[in-house]
């Protein structure tokens, strides 16, 4: 069993910073992909240093219509 | 992977957007109606809040930007709170019940849920995979 863990801070103008702890792979952006799309555009996505303890090299594709 | 994300709310879905006004107080309506402005000039809306004083204020999908936007008329604003203030409390709260339902139905839940001082809203949600 992991624990997944989802943290949210909806600031006062409604902008939404989101955290993703103990995902592993690519399921973890599938997970939110479906999230940000109903909330908008995505401004920033950087992965936490979790992340780079992985072994596999992960690839993540950012839309291009980021602003 | 684990990662960090900052997303600019845009209101999308129309029951997000009802449910939104809803929670703050207002009576909205669907459909095709008619917001009303200066001297009784109207335009259309999908959705709508007749509002008792001042102008009405109506939402339109702006195909676009693939979401909804406020239409009023401002010259006729009467409401308690300035429109800024308005737009950004509707849009905190869309964005409140979005996040909500979206985790809900992929299994999570809430752990932790508080406002802080500076008026943004800490959500926790948790899920256990095998």
């Amino acid at each position: 069993m992991a624990q997944r863990t989802l943290r949210f801070k909806i600031r006062q103008d409604g902008r939404v910073e989101e955290t993703v702890e103990g995902l592993v792979g690519d399921g973890c952006i599938e997970l939110t992909e479906k999230l940000e799309a109903a909330l908008g555009t995505v401004e920033q996505r950087k992965t936490t240093s979790e992340a780079f303890l992985r072994k596999e090299v992960q690839k993540q594709i950012i839309p291009a219509e980021i602003h | 992977m684990s990662h960090f994300s900052t997303v600019k709310t845009q209101l999308r879905k129309k029951e997000f957007l009802k449910q939104a006004l809803i929670d703050l107080g207002y009576v909205p309506q669907e459909g095709e109606n008619l917001v009303r402005g200066y001297r009784g000039q109207t335009v259309k809306a999908e959705m709508t809040v007749e509002m008792k004083q001042g102008g009405d204020i109506g939402f339109r999908f702006n195909e676009g930007t693939k979401s909804y936007e406020l239409v009023t008329d401002l010259d006729l604003w009467k409401q308690s709170i300035p429109v800024e203030r308005f737009l950004a409390q509707l849009t905190q709260r869309y964005a409140l019940n979005t996040i909500l339902e979206s985790t809900t139905k992929e299994g999570f839940q809430v752990s932790e849920q508080k406002r802080n001082i500076d008026g943004s809203i800490e959500l926790v949600v948790t899920r256990w995979d095998p």
